[in-house]
């Protein structure tokens, strides 16, 4: 035990918890607010002089991009709680937390999907012939209740916050050693984050993608969708995480092989998971051979234009982290896990537009400056909510490295 | 070898028998086996480093048999569609996207027990003999060092033992 770790939870009280680290941040917020301009003249100019559906097709995907990574790192940080992971300290869930500030701008952002809504969804032209699923698709009663559950998660992911940065929960995150439960308030409001995201997310898969397509059903599509936003979540703290251990001070938490070695491992775990349910998915489908069924596969897997890019989602979200973070030593190097993670997020990024953009461009592909442009706002304003985080992580990084500097670091 | 002796060192903690066992390797003393209530990964970290084992074999017959029973199932499974030519809805005879699933199957059953055959070739079971030196706490709360040597040796290698940690030197003949 090193000299700096808590004996006991008195000593890990006293402890100064976070270090100051000094990093250009001024950097990186000119380069988010220069991304954001670039999003809001894009946008302006897409809804102007080109087609708007384009502009808010790219913002539906984009707002569910964004939106689920940082949604679903608070769903990881929950889940290490419940499972009383206490393998680096502060710092795998300070990690996970830190993009969270971006869930209040997306309940901002919504707003743009009640803006473009006829853009969007194509059962307002023309309404879908059973009644009850026509009641379901009424625009006022879907935008209503999409905005509602997704202000429902934002309170309970800022209690969340709130209830894992109390002293308590940090002092718990020092003490591996002990069968300490969490603390009581975390015990409670966990749970209630994991499954709200869970029903929450499923609405969303079926109201803000499978709509666009009303004749198309799938009963897994939205376990499945849940699933793959939790992976993304899971590919941007690994690649926060072999950016900021170079970044950082040495003797930082991202140098202990470990944090690393179990982030590869979870990109690994949870991409065979998609996979199944992918495939479990298809299976279905494909033995049911049903046309309202399988019209939604066959347009996108097996004809142009989208061919190419749909056979890209199972490679960069299966076939490659796989394949190349099977072994320890991979997993452990920064710049492999690092590579895979980033993939890994192009290629859920990719995965949304699939599932959105074919049902009203069936035959084209709508990928140019429009898409860019939204994309480079979007990214510049979660990169700009990201900071205060980042920040924050930063600091209990450098921490807890210093706690656990007695471990053999990773190679480099 | 007449005149030898076995020493038993008993210890209350992992890491002190670990560190007797990385004294020893510094003295060329290897031929030595440990009891452990539990896997420790400290004292096979430790033993593994005298040893010199590196990774494990077994994961080569994992390997083969995986592939094994890939291969089986593909045969098994696209052969017999064959032979028996049966149209089910007017998909091809050989359908391989239902045949993942058994190809899958397969290939983790073969896996598993080429897992579980290697494992027992490798360690020697099952061994009807109880190893020397063994007492039942180590199955409890102790960890256990055996080391077989000259009676000559005996006092060198105890000290070892005792700086390490260890609580008790039982000395036996052997």
């Amino acid at each position: 035990m090193s000299a700096n770790r808590p004996a006991s939870l008195g000593a890990a009280a006293a402890r100064p918890i976070r270090q100051p680290v000094q990093l250009n941040w001024s950097r990186l917020t000119t380069i988010a607010v220069v991304l954001v301009a670039i999003g809001i003249v894009g946008t302006g100019a897409g809804i102007a002089v080109g087609d708007p559906r384009q502009v808010w097709l790219t913002w539906l995907v984009d707002l569910l991009f964004f939106v689920g990574i940082a949604q679903g790192g608070l769903i990881v940080s929950a889940g290490f709680y419940l499972t009383q992971g206490r393998w680096a300290g502060s710092t795998h869930y300070r990690l996970a937390e830190s993009f969270w500030r971006f869930l209040p701008l997306g309940l901002v952002l919504f707003l743009g999907i009640v803006i473009g809504r006829n853009y969007i969804f194509p059962w307002i032209a023309h309404p879908v012939a059973n009644k009850v699923k026509a009641q379901w698709l009424s625009a006022p009663f879907l935008l209503t209740r999409d905005f509602l559950a997704l202000a429902w998660m934002t309170f309970v992911s800022w209690r969340f916050i709130l209830i894992s940065n109390t002293e308590e929960a940090v002092i718990w995150h020092h003490e591996p050693d002990t069968i300490e439960m969490p603390p009581v308030p975390v015990r409670r409001i966990a749970p209630l984050l994991a499954i709200s995201y869970a029903i929450v997310w499923t609405l969303f898969a079926y109201d803000l993608i499978s709509s666009l397509s009303p004749q198309w059903h799938s009963t897994l599509f939205g376990w499945w969708y849940f699933a793959t936003v939790f992976w993304s979540a899971i590919c941007t703290m690994s690649f926060t995480a072999s950016r900021m251990r170079t970044l950082l001070p040495a003797g930082n938490m991202f140098t202990r092989g470990k944090v690393l070695h179990d982030l590869g491992k979870m990109i690994f775990a949870f991409s065979v998971f998609w996979m199944y349910l992918t495939f479990a998915q298809y299976i279905v489908i494909w033995y049911g051979d049903i046309p309202t069924e399988t019209f939604f596969i066959i347009g996108r897997a097996w004809h142009h234009p989208w061919m190419l890019l749909t056979w890209l989602c199972p490679v960069l979200l299966w076939a490659l982290p796989f394949s190349v973070l099977m072994g320890v030593k991979p997993k452990k190097t920064p710049a492999i896990l690092g590579s895979v993670a980033l993939l890994g997020m192009i290629g859920v990024w990719i995965l949304h537009y699939i599932l959105i953009v074919p049902s009203l461009f069936p035959d084209t592909l709508p990928l140019g400056w429009i898409e860019l442009c939204v994309t480079a706002g979007f990214l510049g304003a979660f990169i700009f909510c990201a900071i205060p985080g980042l920040r924050q992580l930063a600091e209990v990084a450098v921490s807890d490295g210093l706690e656990t500097s007695h471990e053999a670091p990773a190679p480099h | 070898m007449s005149g030898d002796i076995e020493l038993i060192g008993v210890f209350s903690d992992d890491a002190q028998c670990a560190h007797a066992i990385e004294k020893l390797h510094h003295a060329s003393i290897v031929e030595f086996h440990t009891f452990s209530p539990f896997p420790s990964e400290k004292m096979l970290e430790a033993v593994d480093e005298v040893r010199e084992w590196g990774r494990s074999p077994v994961r080569k017959f994992v390997l083969a048999g995986g592939i094994t029973g890939a291969i089986t199932a593909l045969v098994l499974t696209v052969g017999t569609s064959w032979e028996w030519n049966l149209n089910t809805g007017g998909r091809p005879i050989a359908s391989i996207t239902p045949y993942i699933v058994i190809i899958f199957e397969m290939m983790i059953l073969f896996g598993v027990l080429g897992a579980v055959t290697s494992f027992f070739i490798k360690s020697g079971l099952p061994s009807f003999e109880s190893a020397t030196g063994y007492r039942t706490r180590f199955g409890a709360d102790r960890f256990g060092l055996v080391v077989r040597t000259a009676e000559s040796d005996s006092a060198k290698i105890e000290a070892m033992m005792r700086e390490a940690g260890a609580e008790e030197v039982v000395r036996e003949a052997a």
